[in-house]
């Protein structure tokens, strides 16, 4: 019993990256209606950005996440500007597609050759410390991580629904061009989502940072699950990516726990598969 | 629209310079080894005036292949590889060369991909024209390049690749691959040999194992030897967990491995994997007494300085180890020069081009076939000719044809052994076999 509490938990801590990491690609995919193949490599530079800031300043990681969301906002806006938005026009799917392809590997590439192949990892005072909860164990980083990761979820639904910025959003995400005939900037929106997208991914590399290894290729497995969660979570759906995440997470560690941590991968891709397949049928039988 | 069309096209051309960028720079590093060779031929009257040559190597330098990762998720390992070939060369190079000719190191990059070692192996051969090959760290590239090698009647030395498999009956043809290190099977074999002898000292016997491992080759290979020598030392191995390279997550896997209990695990990963483990133990409040690891990601640099005191009580088999008689000096001046310890794959690296001079002297040319029947036919006891004392744990090198578990081998080093190594105090301390060391093993693990 205390093992399945403890998988459980252990389920939830990690389904909440995927979380953070679906909602960020579901928030870019909802306006543009592209798929942000560099997802996986913003998580990473914000990874590195979080060591530079622990590093060179001694700033606590927890502490760097704000400066690393403006950073990575800014650095996403910069992108969307200056190559997404030109490329918009082009309405070719491919040409985005290598563009963020493209992007991911200059990124992992940049960082080979900045900080070389080396794994390093953030050390503070609290990162050996647990919490004991009963037969649970909750290690601290962990749970830090974990909380400030629900309250930016929390944040992005009340951003998105309240505030008119998020109206607005959620306006072009509906219908670009009624969006644009109603007086909405599309261009700044589209500079706006796109730099909250990477925001959030970079913001999931700094909160990942306490507990994981930062490396050029870091990204990749991230990037992977974050697409698994916004196909099962429904594109562009904010809160299905958020329960996808989490979902993903609790099948990973129960499929370890009650079959073998061995099928772990192959169980979550199988069951990827079939929910695509039944949700297409689904849909098909609809119309 | 003119600007959109300029700003895209800047962009463009941004991120074409961003990944020629990436993929020069080990082009550059290229460069630096003949500039490595003449910065050190200009001194010496220096501390290596000793050498019976000593003079300038001059002529047509030798060319010397080596295939690693230098990109990708296993960079880390190849650089570390390339430290000990640099630091061979420039000694070399110090000391006159091969014949009098310099030795050039030209460095192919797999990315731990076969597909890419195979086209990095043809263009080193039919481009660039090396004499000579090493390679690579992941057995099934080695496998690839040795084939190719093999082809163009190219030399060619793994230093690092321990698949049993690599030197077995379907490689009996395969004459010109050689092999320096120990195979899996006796690492193994060496693993449960030190749990055995362990409670000499720790005064409790392991009873039962259990494996944690990449689900990758190297990971396979685990699982089959220690499968193959279990019963002959008595042990009850009761989980085999494994996952796949470069995990997001590892506390499945330790919950499991907490489940089963085991007296000691016997583990295999790389670095990231290797890290990402010895954290995810503390997170979940699980304190195994005894683990031991095949070296790779546990003996990397790294793994010390980013645990801090968490892995304490690790061991690991060590192909080299600073604190062995023969490699403290070298480390030394290695330390001096890269910042960092000499590990067991910069060691068997650094041995691999010795290996090649002394083999292109004794055959007297860089033909393939001569360098090949000098391999064959050479042997090192003791210590290299004008060179140091063999500095990994054993004192002969000869390639022999054997039979290892009822299987007959080719062309692996037979002398080849393994010893034990453990983190006491932020540092890899020699722990068996204990007529090599007076350190005594830290039981249980305290992982802190």
């Amino acid at each position: 019993m205390s093992t399945f509490l403890q998988a459980c938990v252990n389920g939830l801590l990690m389904g909440g990256f995927y979380s953070l990491m679906g909602m960020g690609q579901n928030v870019i995919f909802g306006v543009m209606k592209i798929v942000n193949f560099c997802h996986g490599e913003m998580l990473m530079v914000g990874m590195y950005l979080t060591y530079i800031l622990w590093s060179v300043c001694g700033l606590d990681p927890y502490l760097c996440v704000p400066i690393v969301a403006v950073l990575m906002f800014c650095l996403g806006g910069l992108i969307q500007h200056t190559l997404i938005t030109p490329s918009l026009g082009t309405k070719s799917f491919t040409n985005l597609l290598f563009l963020t392809v493209g992007l991911g590997l200059l990124l992992s590439n940049g960082a080979l050759v900045l900080f070389g192949s080396e794994y390093r990892t953030i050390t503070t005072a609290y990162s050996q410390t647990n919490i004991g909860l009963g037969p649970v164990t909750l290690p601290l980083p962990r749970l830090i991580s974990f909380g400030v990761l629900i309250v930016i979820s929390v944040a992005l639904f009340a951003f998105l629904k309240y505030s008119t910025t998020g109206k607005q959003i959620r306006a072009v995400s509906q219908n670009s061009v009624g969006a644009e005939v109603v007086g909405i900037n599309t261009k700044k929106i589209y500079i706006l989502t796109y730099g909250l997208g990477t925001a959030l991914a970079g913001v999931a590399g700094a909160l990942l940072t306490g507990f994981y290894t930062i490396f050029p290729t870091a990204g990749a497995s991230f990037g992977f699950r974050a697409l698994i969660v916004v196909v099962v979570g429904g594109l562009g759906s904010i809160p299905g990516a958020f329960l996808a995440g989490i979902f993903l997470g609790l099948l990973e560690t129960m499929v370890a726990l009650f079959i073998s941590p061995s099928y772990s991968d192959l169980i979550v891709f199988v069951t990827f598969i079939v929910i695509l397949v039944v949700r297409q049928t689904v849909i098909i039988r609809r119309k | 629209m003119k600007l959109k069309k300029f700003l895209a096209l800047l962009c463009a051309v941004a991120m074409l310079g961003g990944l020629l960028a990436a993929c020069s720079a080990p082009a550059a590093d290229q460069s630096a080894a003949p500039s490595a060779a003449t910065e050190a031929s200009k001194a010496p009257e220096g501390g290596n005036s000793t050498a019976p040559e000593g003079n300038t190597p001059s002529g047509d330098p030798i060319r010397l292949g080596t295939i690693y990762a230098m990109s990708g998720g296993n960079a880390a390992i190849g650089e570390n590889i390339l430290r000990g070939i640099d630091f061979a060369v420039e000694e070399i190079n110090a000391k006159g060369g091969v014949d009098g000719r310099p030795l050039e190191v030209v460095r192919g990059d797999h990315a731990g991909d076969p597909a890419q070692g195979k086209s990095e192996a043809e263009r080193l051969i039919t481009q660039e024209h090396v004499d000579i090959m090493m390679g690579c760290h992941m057995s099934t590239v080695t496998e690839v390049v040795a084939q190719v090698c093999q082809q163009y009647q190219v030399p060619m030395i793994t230093a690092i690749s321990t698949l049993d498999r690599l030197s077995d009956a379907d490689h009996e043809t395969m004459d010109y691959f050689f092999r320096l290190c120990p195979l899996n099977s006796v690492y193994v074999k060496d693993m449960l040999e030190y749990l055995k002898d362990s409670s000499e000292q720790t005064g409790e016997e392991v009873k039962t194992i259990a494996i944690f491992t990449d689900r990758a080759a190297i990971g396979q290979e685990l699982i089959r030897c220690v499968e193959l020598y279990k019963d002959e030392y008595g042990f009850d191995l009761v989980a085999t967990i494994d996952y796949s390279s470069n995990a997001t997550d590892l506390s499945a896997q330790v919950l499991a491995l907490k489940q089963a209990d085991p007296d000691a695990i016997l583990c295999d990963s790389y670095i990231g994997d290797a890290t990402l483990f010895v954290q995810t133990l503390n997170a979940q409040n699980y304190k195994p007494k005894m683990i031991v690891a095949k070296a790779n990601g546990f003996t990397d640099p790294a793994f010390i300085s980013n645990l801090a005191g968490a892995a304490n009580g690790v061991a690991s088999v060590v192909e080299f180890n600073p604190d062995l008689v023969n490699g403290v000096e070298i480390n030394k001046e290695f330390n001096e020069k890269f910042g960092v310890n000499m590990n067991g794959h910069t060691a068997e690296s650094y041995t691999v081009v010795w290996l090649f001079k002394a083999a292109i002297e004794a055959a007297g040319s860089t033909d393939g076939e001569a360098v090949k029947n000098a391999l064959a036919e050479l042997e090192i006891k003791g210590e290299f000719p004008g060179g140091r004392k063999i500095v990994l744990p054993y004192d002969t090198i000869k390639f022999e044809n054997y039979d290892l578990a009822g299987e007959p081998h080719f062309r692996d080093n037979t002398s080849a052994s393994v010893a034990i190594a453990q983190v006491q105090d932020g540092e890899w301390k020699t722990v068996w076999p204990f007529d090599f060391t007076d350190t005594k093993i830290l039981y249980p693990a305290p992982l802190e």
